[in-house]
Order: structure tokens, then C-alpha cells, then sequence
């Protein structure tokens, strides 16, 4: 139980780093949209309300990221959800339009840095899940 | 070598982009470098690995792989003796690292050092005139997440709480002191190199600004025919394009004429962008309208939109009518609009998706004494236009 719980652990380490280059990458593109903001008149603000709460909301479940938290795994889904489904369009576009994809940065930050979160925080999720009965039942059969 | 960097170059870029979202030729030596990581990788296996968690795995692999970029980079003829020896360095430093972290031992001070000073070696190379590229944007967001796990302090640490919030926030400054030195440097690198095609001004210069391509044309000057074919395109424009001077008129027409302000404002019609005519003097796309300092709406000129992506538009003054592109404009659907372009760190703004390419565009001004009848206005000439403008009665 115990090195389960320090796996979880680690795992939620490792976790924490990543949402905290995400979170940095979120205030960065909330500030890049306020640029833009002022640069284009006819830019609307609504990107920054929403890079913003997403910078907010990222960082917000790091700082408060634990094991049996579910609540704040799953606003952390949500962020990642958001992301991958943002690059799924941007990369059929991009294919679609011009028979490209986009740049490597962006399968780093917007694909690879999202699945890996998420793979972390199952990973620690399952590391620290209570023994179900079907658990239990599969245990007594072997013994 | 050289000319199998020059192949892959080909390869890996597209021509007329911005470098900030392509690999740089003397950078791809720094990604086949990549290579030695999975054999790395291998030898550690055989030898047997040391136990280390997870994060400290992850730190030995970000470690590793700037570590061997540098070192390609190093290899590569276009750097300077000087930047060459700086990569050897870093390279080294950053190996020295790594081993340090897979013996069992902490990164400490010089881990610190090594990366603090390679992400601030990118700031001062891209803001002194080396184009930021995906190489290099990549590797110093490697090194940003290895920064993350150095910084972590030690669970039984004093001030545990303060280290771990000044660690945090120096993070969000390097990622945002990244950006902002990459933006910088490709509007730079763009603007230090004007002059691409003769007697014409698209944008900037042979290096396109971030967003904007342009196509590939050859430097030389335009025949009296195509003189004459831009001449009586002008002509032609100003007489059809007298009537939209009444901005009601435009709206009339189907221009979105709401909000008209600044000095640049595009009134676009949806009803002409679908048409499928091109370059039609009577039937233009796009108006552009600038309000002079007494709040007059003055019609500057014009935009002409190709009807399909990819499809190039018609040069019939040659070099004098050089249209142009726009890449990577990030937009937005919650409500529809323009909200920016894609970040060096590659994302649009929440909620905003990356169209990777526009239409081919062209601008034709119509006002007396424009210095560059196609392609960008002079913004100091428009400012001065439009102050003579408002001091007319």
C-alpha cells in the first residue's frame, strides 16, 4: 500500500511540473492575446477571458492537486480536452487546406504536454483507487 | 553534409513563411543530433540503469536531448568559430549535468546556471538578429520543463512554500521571456532585411513577418507593358471605387462598414468574396477606410482576395503587383473574429483556431500621391494624408 501511495506520489510530482510549463504557456498566450487585442481592432476579447480562465483554472488544480481530489482531476481533463480538441482541428485544417501540419512547437505544447498530464493523473488515480469487488474477487480466485 | 542540410532544408521549409514557424537550415544538423538519444537510451539499459524516479528520468532525458541538439548545432558550418564554441560549452556542461542527476545527486547550482544561461543566450541571439525557429523554440521549452523540476525544493526544505511560489514565477517569466524575445526577433529579422522586389513594398522585406508569405519573385524591374497594365488597374480602380468615399454607400453594397475606426480598417463583403471574380476594379473584396483626426471616413483604397487558397493571384504589372498571403492567423469562434496570430509556443488563444493560410491578397490605394500604389501604405505618409485631409475646410 505504502509504495503504491509513493508512486501515486511521484507520479503527481511529475504531474505538477507539467501543468506548471502549461500554466506558464496559458499566462504567456493570455498576454499574447491581449496584444492582439490592441494591435487589431477587430479583435475580440473573449480570447483572453478564455486563456485566462484556463491559466487560472490550470494552475489553480496544480497548486491543489492530490490523489483523491476528482474534482480538480477533472478540470484538468477538461483544460487538456479543450487543448487536444483545438490541435485535432487545427491539424485537419491544416492538412485539409494546404496539405501540411502545424509547426513541431504545437505537437509539443498543445499534444504531447496535454496527453502526458493526462496520462499522469489516471496513472496516480489508479496507482491510489480503493480495491473494488471485482478486485477482490480476481485476488481470491488466484489464491 | 552540407548538401544533405541543404536537401532537408528544402524539405522542411516552405517557402516564403516566417522562419519562426518553419527549421532553419543550420538547425536541422542540431535535429538528426537527436538521434543519439535512443542509443544513449540503449548502452544505459545494458549496462544496467540506476533507480531514479520518474521526474528525475524526465529530467536526465530533457537534459540529454538539448544537450545533443547543441552539439549538432555545433557541428553545422553557418554558425561563427565563436557561436560554434558556445554550443560545444553548453553541450558539454549540459551532459555534465545529466550524468550528475543519473549518479543520484541533485542538478544544484550549476544546473541552474547551465540552463538560465542557455535560455538567456537564445534571448540575446534572437534579439540580435538570428531568426527564431521551431529547433530552437522547442529546445528552450525543453529546457524551461527541465528548470521546472530543478527548481522543485526539497520536501523537508525550509520556506519549502516561498521557494516552490519563486520557483513557479520564475518559470512563467522564462516562458513568457521566450515568447516575447521570439516575437521580437522575427519582426526584427523581417524588418532588417527590406527590399525584396523592386520599386514595390510588400509588408517588409525578403524575410516575411510572422503571419505573412510571400511568393517567390524575381528582383528585377517591370517592363513598360506591365507599367502600363498597374497604370491603368489605378485608373481603373479609382474611377470604380469614387462612389464607395460614402461609407453608407459601401454598407449599401453589402460592406461591413460597423465600427469603422483607426487608420487601417477593412470593410469586408461577403456577397464579393464568393464571386469568383478576380481582380475586378468594380467589385473588390475589401475596402480600406482610415478616419482622419477630425472623424472624417476617408476611403483609402482597396483589397483584392483571390477566391481559393493556393490559388496564386494575377501579376499584371509584373514585379509592381506582388500579392501576398497570411499564415497562421489565429481565429476565433466564440464569437467569430481575429484574435491574434499563433504563438512561437504554438498555440492560438483559447477558443481560437489556427487557419494555416489565407487566400492570396493584394491592395491597390486610390489616394493622390500614395508613395506605393500596391502592397503597404507608408503608415507615416497615411498619418500625414489624412492630418492634411482634416486641416481642409
Amino acid at each position: 500500500m505504502d509504495s503504491s501511495r509513493r508512486a501515486a506520489d511521484e507520479l503527481l510530482e511529475a504531474a505538477r511540473v507539467l501543468l506548471l510549463l502549461q500554466g506558464a504557456l496559458l499566462v504567456a498566450s493570455t498576454i499574447e492575446a491581449l496584444f492582439w487585442g490592441l494591435v487589431f481592432p477587430g479583435a475580440t476579447g473573449s480570447s483572453v477571458v478564455l486563456s485566462g480562465a484556463a491559466a487560472v483554472a490550470i494552475l489553480v488544480a496544480r497548486a491543489r492537486l492530490r490523489a483523491d481530489r476528482l474534482g480538480t482531476r477533472r478540470i484538468v481533463y477538461i483544460v487538456e480536452g479543450v487543448t487536444l480538441a483545438t490541435l485535432a482541428i487545427d491539424s485537419a485544417l491544416a492538412f485539409a487546406l494546404i496539405g501540411a501540419y502545424p509547426p513541431a512547437v504545437a505537437f509539443l505544447t498543445q499534444f504531447v504536454l496535454p496527453l502526458c498530464v493526462i496520462a499522469l493523473l489516471r496513472r496516480a488515480a489508479r496507482a491510489t483507487a480503493p480495491i473494488s469487488t471485482t478486485n477482490v474477487a480476481t485476488i481470491e480466485v488466484t489464491a | 553534409m552540407n548538401a544533405l542540410l541543404a536537401h532537408l532544408d528544402h524539405v522542411a521549409s516552405v517557402a516564403g513563411g516566417s522562419p519562426l514557424y518553419q527549421i532553419a537550415a543550420d538547425h536541422l544538423a542540431g535535429v538528426i543530433a537527436l538521434v543519439a538519444l535512443p542509443i544513449g537510451a540503449w548502452v544505459i539499459r545494458r549496462r544496467g540503469a540506476p533507480t531514479l524516479a520518474p521526474l528525475d528520468w524526465l529530467l536526465v532525458a530533457l537534459l540529454a536531448a538539448s544537450a545533443a541538439l547543441h552539439a549538432g548545432l555545433a557541428i553545422d558550418n553557418e554558425h561563427g568559430i565563436g557561436v560554434r564554441a558556445l554550443f560545444v560549452a553548453d553541450a558539454v556542461f549540459l551532459g555534465v549535468v545529466a550524468l550528475r542527476v543519473m549518479r543520484g545527486s541533485r542538478a544544484g547550482r550549476l544546473g541552474v546556471a547551465v540552463l538560465v544561461g542557455s535560455i538567456l543566450a537564445y534571448w540575446v541571439a534572437v534579439l540580435s538578429g538570428e531568426a527564431p525557429d521551431q529547433v530552437g523554440l522547442a529546445t528552450k521549452l525543453a529546457e524551461i520543463l527541465a528548470l521546472a523540476i530543478v527548481f522543485r525544493p526539497a520536501p523537508n526544505r525550509r520556506w519549502r512554500r516561498a521557494l516552490s511560489f519563486a520557483g513557479s514565477v520564475a518559470i512563467g517569466l522564462l516562458v513568457v521571456g521566450t515568447a516575447a524575445s521570439s516575437w521580437i526577433g522575427a519582426f526584427r529579422v523581417s524588418a532588417a532585411d527590406p527590399g525584396a522586389v523592386a520599386g514595390h513594398n510588400v509588408h517588409a522585406g525578403s524575410v516575411p513577418p510572422p503571419g505573412t508569405i510571400f511568393p517567390v519573385v524575381a528582383d528585377r524591374d517591370p517592363t513598360p507593358a506591365e507599367r502600363a497594365a498597374a497604370a491603368d488597374l489605378i485608373s481603373a480602380a479609382r474611377v470604380a471605387l469614387a462612389r464607395y468615399a460614402d461609407p453608407a454607400v459601401a454598407a449599401a453594397d453589402g460592406y461591413g462598414v460597423k465600427g469603422l475606426a483607426g487608420i487601417d480598417f477593412h470593410a469586408s463583403n461577403p456577397k464579393y468574396e464568393n464571386d469568383d471574380r478576380v481582380l475586378d476594379p468594380a467589385h473588390p473584396e475589401t475596402l480600406v477606410y482610415a478616419v482622419a483626426p477630425d472623424g472624417r471616413p476617408v476611403l483609402m483604397g482597396a483589397m483584392f482576395l483571390m477566391p481559393k487558397i493556393g490559388r496564386p493571384g494575377p501579376t499584371i504589372g509584373g514585379p509592381l503587383t506582388v500579392w501576398h498571403a497570411h499564415e497562421h492567423v489565429c481565429v476565433s469562434l466564440t464569437p467569430p473574429g481575429l484574435t491574434g496570430l499563433l504563438s512561437p509556443l504554438g498555440a492560438c488563444p483559447v477558443g481560437s483556431i489556427d487557419l494555416p493560410r489565407t487566400a492570396e491578397m493584394i491592395h491597390i490605394w486610390i489616394v493622390p500621391g500614395a508613395p506605393q500604389p500596391f502592397g503597404d501604405l507608408d503608415e507615416a505618409w497615411r498619418r500625414a494624408y489624412l492630418q492634411a485631409i482634416a486641416a481642409r475646410p
